[in-house]
């Protein structure tokens, strides 16, 4: 088996070589609990008990869990493989994910066209962008486009 | 079959200006919306069915196949220039063309897609006015048992594209099979693993899906990594020559084995019913970098994991209309929606058809291969529109990819809920990319997984759970074969052979 290899310093919030190691193992016995969770609880809790036919609901599921928790346990003992994990990207895509979601819920209570503008204005200010120009392409041209092209155009429904 | 006379008369019947005019029309509409994130040609074939009722058969059924051909090259513009496939077909596509773009190369990258896609489908089409007929009566024998055969045979052409490490794609492949199996389950039809969402009865959407892991986790992650710097999308150098802006011959014919093989294979698994092209190009894509003399490029730019991706899911068109011209038997969603096209018009596809509409088949046959011409014509002159778009800096193309993708998803999906899915798959697939676990085989297993189910339990029944009886299907004792093989050498001996040489 290979041995992971020592990842370079990249900034404040990085992860450096010995570290590495250590998150291999701790993903490995991530997947080892999700695939116990999975086969014990989640799985019983969540498929119908049938007892007949060759292949029943939960035959391919607990295939699964089961080969999760093995072969998480076996990486968390042989951890092999690259990690590349900067801390501040991480707060930076969650921050991002959970706007983006709470923008999804603005735009089916107000509508897209009033939303979406503002969402990506914001997003675009988030990221550092400055420049009336490219601001206005992309908080008011590109969602206009996008609205234009959907729903007269395809004749399909936006919130 | 018909004589020489029909041939002829098809052929000139397609030849006109009414029926080029559509054909254009409807690459250009396919090209737009295959662009766009979560449509695609289903979609755009689906909404332009209801305006060709006025129409004669011939531009009309002309005019959707332009649609089906253009959207599929469509979809992969965006997945080279911001690793957004426009359609789950085009995500291999971005695998080596997204680097290859980042390299500051888009329009080499572009225009190979554009060639290969064109060569794939003009191959597929050429096997479908040949021997149309003889191959869809093998098509016929892949029943539910070679199916499974043909599964297994996929699976394990995975075992090529773990990565570096073969224990975290097994643990890829093991996730995505059981992401497969949310909805209903096929034997018993009872509901699974769906959490009270009745949305999820028919499992996780693959559009969200599909686009949440390849393209929205590359968007965010983008985003997050905007300094104070803010750089175009693409950073093409001011020196950069004319060789890196084109394909020349040399790089085109470098790739006419991939290109070949990409076109074979979905030819064939466009002619078996209910495969597809994404599998044609994940497959195609696998089996092309792990013929490849330098494996390792493959990932990072190489210009044969283009060739191979694009060439076999063009190659799915054609041959999709195999066994619905020959058989009456639609093999995807889109050969369904030509068959609802045809019967509009009053013509029953299946084994008559050449002999009671022998001048319309060639006709179609002869604006197929207008589409495809049309296709490398129209593209070019949008691969210009979108080279120019992609040099806007990346605050603003990474935003508008981002509401591209969730209004995409929310209309593919029919509601807000599919563009949660796709924010949770994003974060999934962030997340595994950091701990250097392969969305790819996630993804590729996600695909399959259902199929692979469905015909594992039909097998289990025809078989009555006796391996022996797999004796009576000699077809599928040879893919499993296959199976068998090209796991221990994809998996095994090709990485220790590779060790070795290191």
């Amino acid at each position: 088996m290979k041995t992971s290899p020592p990842l370079q310093s990249q900034g404040s919030g990085s992860f450096t070589g010995k570290h590495i190691v250590s998150l291999n193992r701790l993903s490995g016995l991530f997947f080892v609990l999700a695939g116990l969770l999975l086969y014990f609880v989640i799985i019983p809790a969540e498929t119908e008990t049938v007892d007949y036919g060759w292949l029943r609901p939960q035959t391919i599921p607990n295939a699964c869990a089961m080969a999760m928790t093995t072969l998480g346990a076996l990486h968390a003992l042989i951890p092999t493989g690259s990690i590349s994990v900067k801390l501040r990207e991480i707060l930076k895509v969650t921050f991002f994910t959970a706007f983006t979601l709470l923008s999804l819920w603005l735009m089916e209570t107000f509508g897209f066209l009033l939303i979406a503008p503002l969402f990506a204005g914001a997003l675009m200010l988030l990221v550092g962008e400055r420049r009336i120009g490219w601001l206005a392409g992309g908080a008011i041209v590109f969602p206009v486009a996008i609205w234009l092209a959907v729903v007269p155009l395809l004749e399909r429904s936006l919130p | 079959m018909s004589e020489l006379p029909t041939i002829l008369a098809g052929v000139e019947h397609a030849f006109t200006l009414t029926n080029l005019l559509f054909v254009v029309f409807g690459v250009m509409a396919g090209q737009f919306v295959g662009a766009m994130p979560g449509t695609g040609p289903v979609m755009a074939m689906a909404i332009a069915i209801p305006f060709t009722f006025a129409l004669d058969p011939l531009p009309a059924i002309a005019f959707l196949v332009g649609v089906n051909k253009g959207g599929l090259f469509g979809g992969s513009i965006p997945a080279i220039l911001i690793n957004t496939p426009g359609t789950p077909d085009a995500a291999a596509t971005a695998f080596d063309g997204h680097p290859l773009a980042r390299k500051g190369k888009p329009e080499k990258a572009t225009k190979m897609a554009l060639f290969s896609s064109v060569t794939g489908d003009t191959f597929s089409d050429i096997v479908l006015i040949t021997v149309s007929a003889p191959l869809a009566a093998l098509a016929l024998k892949m029943g539910p048992v070679e199916i499974f055969a043909l599964m297994v045979f996929a699976f394990s052409i995975i075992a090529g594209l773990v990565g570096d490490s073969m224990v975290k794609g097994l643990i890829a492949a093991a996730l995505g099979l059981l992401a497969a199996m949310v909805g209903l389950d096929p034997e018993h039809g009872t509901p699974r693993l769906y959490f009270g969402h009745f949305e999820l009865f028919d499992g996780l959407p693959l559009a969200a899906v599909a686009i949440g892991m390849l393209a929205v986790s590359e968007i965010l992650r983008r985003l997050a990594a905007i300094g104070s710097d803010i750089l175009p999308t693409i950073v093409i150098p001011k020196s950069q020559s004319k060789d890196d802006r084109r394909v020349s011959w040399a790089e085109y014919w470098s790739c006419r084995y991939v290109m070949l093989r990409g076109a074979i294979i979905g030819t064939i698994l466009g002619a078996i019913p209910g495969v597809g092209s994404t599998a044609a190009a994940f497959i195609s894509y696998a089996s092309a970098k792990q013929a490849a003399k330098d494996p390792d490029s493959f990932g990072k730019g190489n210009i044969q994991g283009v060739a191979a991706t694009e060439s076999a899911n063009s190659a799915v068109v054609g041959a999709n209309l195999i066994p619905l011209l020959t058989l009456g038997i639609p093999g995807s969603v889109t050969a369904a929606l030509l068959i609802s096209a045809f019967k509009i018009h009053g013509i029953q596809p299946g084994p008559l058809l050449f002999e009671q509409e022998g001048r319309l088949i060639y006709g179609l046959f002869a604006a197929m291969l207008m589409a495809n011409l049309m296709n490398l014509l129209l593209g070019q002159v949008s691969l210009r529109l979108w080279s120019f778009a992609v040099k806007a800096p990346e605050t603003l193309v990474f935003t508008s990819a981002l509401v591209l993708c969730i209004a995409g998803v929310y209309v593919s999906t029919g509601g807000a809920f599919g563009v949660v899915i796709m924010l949770i798959f994003a974060l999934t697939g962030y997340f595994m990319s950091l701990f250097g676990y392969s969305v790819v085989v996630f993804i590729i297993a996600f695909f399959l997984g259902n199929k692979f189910e469905l015909s594992l339990s039909q097998t289990l029944v025809i078989l009555d759970g006796h391996p022996t009886n797999l004796l009576s299907h000699p077809l599928a004792l040879v893919l499993l074969t296959c199976a068998v093989l090209s796991a221990w050498w994809l998996g095994f001996y090709a990485p220790r052979k590779a060790r070795k040489k290191a």
